[in-house]
C-alpha cells in the first residue's frame, strides 16, 4: 500500500461516522494489504496492518462514546484508558486476530456505582462495535465488557496484589497478560500508573518467576530431536504447522518473561529485544538472529489459514506446509531451533535469579 | 491340629491301603503327565489371548461397536472350535494324504483316544486344544480388519473358511510336515503361521470394505477415530503378554530339560525392546509418547520374537524387539498414507513385525539352537550363510500369496453374493443397535428414536 492511499485510509477510518463504514474500510484494507505481504519487509508490513488496526479500534471507541452521549448518558465521568492486551498490546495483530481488552479508569471522588455503570455500557458498546468490525471477542473473556476487566485505578492495583499473593494457575496468567497491555485510547498516565504497580509488586514477589516461568514455557517448540517439523498428524489441518502456538507463541513468551524481569515496559516482542540489548540483558548477536527468527515467524504468522466465520476475521494460527517454500522451511527450523535455545536461556537465567 | 492331621492320615491309611502303598509311576509316565499338563495349561493361556483380543479391538474402537466387537470374538471361538475339530485339524495335522506336501488327510470329526497311548509325550487331546487355540488367535487377528462395518453374517461365513482351510493349509506347511518344514522354514509359534496369516486376511478384509466412514479427508488426509477406552487396550496388552508365554513358551510342547523357560526368557525381552523402541522413536519423531505407539510396539516386539524366540541368543531378541517397536510405528504411518484403515493396527503389529519376525530367524538364528530346535540351521550372523534368510523368505512369499489368495477369493465372492459391509446407517447407528438390538452402554447410547417426542 503506498503511503498516500495509506494515509487517505488512515484519514477515512478516522472519520466514519458508524460502525458499517469502518467495516467496509476494514475489508477494502485487508484486500490491499494481502496482496503486498509476499512482497513486503515483514516489520513494515506489521507496522502498518496494527497502524490500521489501532485507527479502526480508537474509531471504533469514539463512535461508542457519541453513542453512549446519544443514549443520554453523558460523556466520560472520570478520565479513563482503552487497554489492548494480547497481540493488539503487542502491537503483532495479523488481519484476524481477536479482542482481548480492558479498561483503567480515575479514582471516582464519589459515585463510583454511577461511574462503574457508565463504564460497563460504554465497554459493552465498543465490544459489539469492534465485533460488527470483524473483531472476534476473547474466548478467555478477557474483554472490558466483563466487569473484571474493567475497574479503577486503585482496584486494578488490589486486584494485581491480590494475583500476587496467590499466584495460581490463573492469577499468573492474568499477570502476563497485563504485562503486555498498552494504552490504545485515553489518559495513558493511567496505563502506567498501571505498570507502576505491576513492576512494584514484581519487585515484592520475587518468587512469582518461578510461576511465570511454568507458564511461559509451556507451549513446546514444534521441532523434534532431529530437527524435524512436528506438523499436524490427522483431521482437516492434517500437514499443517501450528505456528501460533508451536513456534510464535513461545518466542513471545521467552522474551515477554526476560522483559519483565529488568522491568522493560515495551510490550511489541521486536522492540522488547532492542530493551533487552539496551539493557545489557542480550548480547547484540543474540538479539540479531532472534529479531530475524521473529520476523519470519511474524511473516509466516500472516500466512496462516484465514477463516471467515459470520462475519469474523477468525484464524486458528495453522500454516499448511504446501505453502512453505524450500528456503522458508528450511529458515524456519533454524528459527525453531532458536526458539528453543531461547527457551533454554530463558530458564536459566531466571532460574540463576531465583536461587 | 497337627494330632488331628496325623490322626486323620491314620484312618485314610487304614480305609485306602491301596494309595498307601500304590506302585510308583513309571519314569515316562511321569514326563507325558507334566508334558500335558504344561501343553493344558499353555492351552489356558492361549485361550485366554481372546480376553485380550476382546479388550485390544473394543478398546480401540467407538462405544457404538463395543458389545459387538467383544461378544463376536466369543461367539467366533466358539465356532471355530467346532470348525477346526471337525475340518482344520485334519487338514493341519490328520496324517498323510496323497499331496502331503500341501496339505494334510484325515482325521476328520476328531476323535481321540481318550488317554496318552504308550510311549506318547502327550495326549492328542490336549495338542488338539492347544493347536485349536492358536487358529483362534490367528481369527482374532484377522478381525482387525473387519472391525466396525462388517456384517455379523460375514463374521461366520468367514470363520468357516479361515478355520477349515486357509489357517490349517499354512500351518500345515509349516509345522503339519508339509513342503515348507521340509525346506526348514523356522517358525517357532506362528509369527508367519498364527500372525501373518491372520494380519493378511484381515488386510484383504479392509480393502474390500474399504475405510470407515470419516477416516479419510477428500484431500487424502486422515481424521484420527480414537478408540474408546485407553485402559482397555493396555489391559488387552497385559493380558496377550501374559498369554503369550502359553504361545511361545508352549509351543516347546514338553517340559524335557527346562528349554521353555529360555523361549520364555527371549520373548520377555523382546516383547520389552518392542515397547521402549515404540515409545522412544513416536516422541523423537511427533513429539508426543503415544501411548497407542508404545502398546503397539510392545505386541509387535512379541509378534516378532514369536518365530525366533527358540532359535536366537538373548542380545538377538532384544534387537528383534527394538526393530520390531520401530518398524510398527512407520507401519501404521505408511497404511494410513496408503489409505488403508486399520483400525486394530492388525496389519502392522501382527503383518509387518510377523515378517519381520519370520526374516529374522534367517539373521539371527544360531546354529547350536537350530540343532537344538531340529529345524533348518543357523542365520546370516552365526554361520555366514543366506540359505536360511533365503528360507524363511520363500516362506514369508508363499505364505502371504496363498493367504492374499484365499481370502480375496473367499471374501470377494461372499462380497458378491450377500455383502460384506453394513449399510451406512447401520454403521452410523453403530453395530451394537444395527446387529444385536442393544447398546454395549447403554447408559451411555441414545437409541435414535427415543428422543423424539411423540
Amino acid at each position: 500500500m503506498s503511503d498516500p492511499v495509506r494515509l487517505q485510509l488512515l484519514k477515512q477510518i478516522g472519520s466514519a461516522d458508524h460502525v458499517e463504514g469502518l467495516r467496509s474500510l476494514r475489508d477494502q484494507v485487508h484486500e490491499q494489504m494481502e496482496a503486498l505481504l509476499p512482497t513486503h519487509p515483514v516489520e513494515q508490513f506489521n507496522e502498518q496492518i496494527n497502524e490500521v488496526h489501532d485507527a479502526v479500534i480508537r474509531r471504533s471507541i469514539n463512535l461508542a462514546e457519541a453513542e453512549m452521549a446519544r443514549l443520554g448518558k453523558g460523556s466520560p465521568p472520570v478520565p479513563y484508558a482503552y487497554l489492548l492486551f494480547g497481540s493488539g498490546g503487542r502491537k503483532e495483530q495479523t488481519l484476524s486476530s481477536d479482542q482481548d481488552s480492558g479498561v483503567v479508569y480515575e479514582d471516582p471522588v464519589s459515585d463510583s456505582a454511577d461511574v462503574k455503570q457508565y463504564f460497563k455500557e460504554l465497554s459493552q458498546i465498543i465490544v459489539s462495535n469492534l465485533q460488527s468490525v470483524g473483531y472476534p471477542p476473547c474466548e478467555g473473556n478477557v474483554l472490558s465488557s466483563n466487569s473484571e476487566w474493567c475497574l479503577s485505578l486503585s482496584e486494578w492495583s488490589r486486584k494485581l496484589d491480590h494475583w500476587f499473593d496467590e499466584p495460581a494457575w490463573e492469577a499468573v496468567r492474568y499477570l502476563l497478560i497485563i504485562a503486555d497491555g498498552r494504552c490504545i485510547y485515553g489518559e495513558s498516565r493511567l496505563v502506567d500508573a498501571l505498570k507502576d504497580s505491576f513492576f512494584t509488586d514484581m519487585l515484592n514477589h520475587p518468587i512469582i518467576l518461578q510461576r511465570m516461568l511454568d507458564n511461559t514455557l509451556r507451549h513446546k517448540v514444534l521441532v523434534g530431536i532431529f530437527g524435524q517439523l512436528l506438523k499436524e498428524r490427522y483431521g482437516e489441518d492434517a500437514g499443517s504447522l501450528d505456528i501460533k502456538y508451536g513456534a510464535y507463541i513461545p518466542m513471545v513468551n521467552s522474551i515477554r518473561l526476560l522483559s519483565v524481569q529488568v522491568g522493560i515496559r515495551e510490550t511489541a516482542t521486536l522492540d522488547r529485544i532492542a530493551m533487552l540489548v539496551e539493557a545489557g540483558q542480550m548480547s547484540e548477536s543474540d538479539a540479531a538472529v532472534y529479531k530475524q527468527a521473529f520476523r519470519l515467524l511474524l511473516r509466516l504468522r500472516l500466512m496462516t489459514t484465514e477463516q471467515k466465520e459470520d462475519g469474523l476475521y477468525a484464524n486458528n494460527g495453522k500454516l499448511s506446509s504446501r505453502k512453505l517454500t524450500k528456503e522458508m522451511t528450511d529458515e524456519l527450523k533454524s528459527s525453531l531451533r532458536l526458539g528453543k535455545k531461547l527457551q533454554r536461556a530463558v530458564f536459566k537465567q531466571t532460574m540463576g535469579r531465583l536461587t | 491340629m497337627i494330632k488331628k492331621t496325623i490322626l486323620a492320615l491314620g484312618i485314610f491309611t487304614l480305609l485306602f491301603p491301596v494309595a498307601a502303598f500304590a506302585e510308583d509311576p513309571s519314569a515316562a509316565t511321569l514326563n507325558m503327565g507334566l508334558n500335558s499338563l504344561w501343553v493344558m495349561l499353555s492351552f489356558v493361556l492361549v485361550l485366554l489371548m481372546q480376553g485380550g483380543f476382546i479388550l485390544l479391538e473394543t478398546g480401540s474402537t467407538r462405544m457404538k461397536n463395543a458389545g459387538h466387537v467383544a461378544g463376536k470374538t466369543i461367539f467366533t471361538t466358539g465356532l471355530a472350535a467346532l470348525v477346526y475339530w471337525a475340518f482344520g485339524y485334519g487338514i493341519a495335522f490328520g496324517g498323510d494324504s496323497a499331496v502331503n506336501a500341501l496339505f494334510g488327510w484325515g482325521n476328520f470329526f476328531f476323535d481321540p483316544s481318550i488317554t496318552a497311548s504308550e510311549g506318547d509325550n502327550y495326549p492328542s487331546t490336549v495338542f488338539f486344544l492347544f493347536q485349536l487355540a492358536f487358529a483362534a488367535v490367528s481369527l482374532s487377528i484377522a478381525w482387525g480388519g473387519f472391525a466396525e462395518r462388517a456384517k455379523l453374517s460375514s463374521y461366520i461365513v468367514f470363520t468357516l473358511f479361515f478355520v477349515a482351510i486357509i489357517y490349517p493349509v499354512v500351518a500345515h506347511w509349516i509345522w503339519g510336515g508339509g513342503w515348507l518344514a521340509e525346506d526348514g522354514a523356522q517358525d517357532f509359534a506362528g509369527s508367519t503361521v498364527v500372525h501373518l496369516t491372520g494380519a493378511l486376511a484381515a488386510f484383504v478384509a479392509t480393502v474390500l470394505l474399504k475405510p470407515r466412514i470419516g477416516k479419510f479427508n477428500k484431500d487424502g488426509s486422515a481424521n484420527e477415530i480414537l478408540g474408546h477406552n485407553q485402559v482397555f487396550t493396555a489391559l488387552s496388552v497385559l493380558l496377550l503378554w501374559v498369554g503369550w508365554f502359553g504361545f511361545n513358551a508352549g509351543s516347546t510342547v514338553a517340559i524335557g530339560d527346562g528349554f521353555f523357560g529360555f523361549v520364555a526368557f527371549n520373548t520377555m525381552l523382546g516383547a520389552g525392546a518392542g515397547g521402549v523402541a515404540a515409545l522412544l522413536i513416536s516422541w523423537a519423531v511427533t513429539g508426543k509418547a503415544d501411548i497407542t505407539t508404545m502398546l503397539n510396539g510392545t505386541l509387535a516386539g512379541l509378534v516378532a520374537i514369536t518365530a525366533s524366540c527358540a532359535f536366537v541368543d538373548p542380545w538377538a531378541a532384544v534387537v528383534i524387539g527394538l526393530v520390531a517397536g520401530v518398524l510398527v510405528f512407520y507401519s501404521v504411518k505408511f497404511f494410513e498414507k496408503i489409505k488403508v484403515d486399520d483400525p486394530i493396527y492388525a496389519l502392522s503389529v501382527h503383518g509387518m513385525a510377523g515378517i519381520w519376525g519370520t526374516l529374522a530367524n534367517g539373521i539371527f538364528a544360531t546354529q547350536a539352537l537350530a540343532d537344538k530346535v531340529g529345524i533348518g540351521t543357523g542365520g546370516l550372523i552365526d554361520t555366514g550363510s543366506w540359505k536360511q534368510l533365503w528360507v524363511q523368505f520363500e516362506s514369508v512369499v508363499v505364505v502371504g500369496a496363498f493367504v492374499l489368495a484365499a481370502s480375496f477369493l473367499i471374501l470377494g465372492v461372499m462380497k458378491l453374493i450377500i455383502g460384506f459391509r453394513v449399510t451406512e446407517e447401520q454403521e452410523i447407528i453403530g453395530l451394537d443397535l444395527s446387529e444385536h438390538g442393544a447398546y454395549g452402554y447403554p447408559e451411555q447410547m441414545k437409541k435414535p428414536g427415543h428422543n423424539i417426542q411423540n
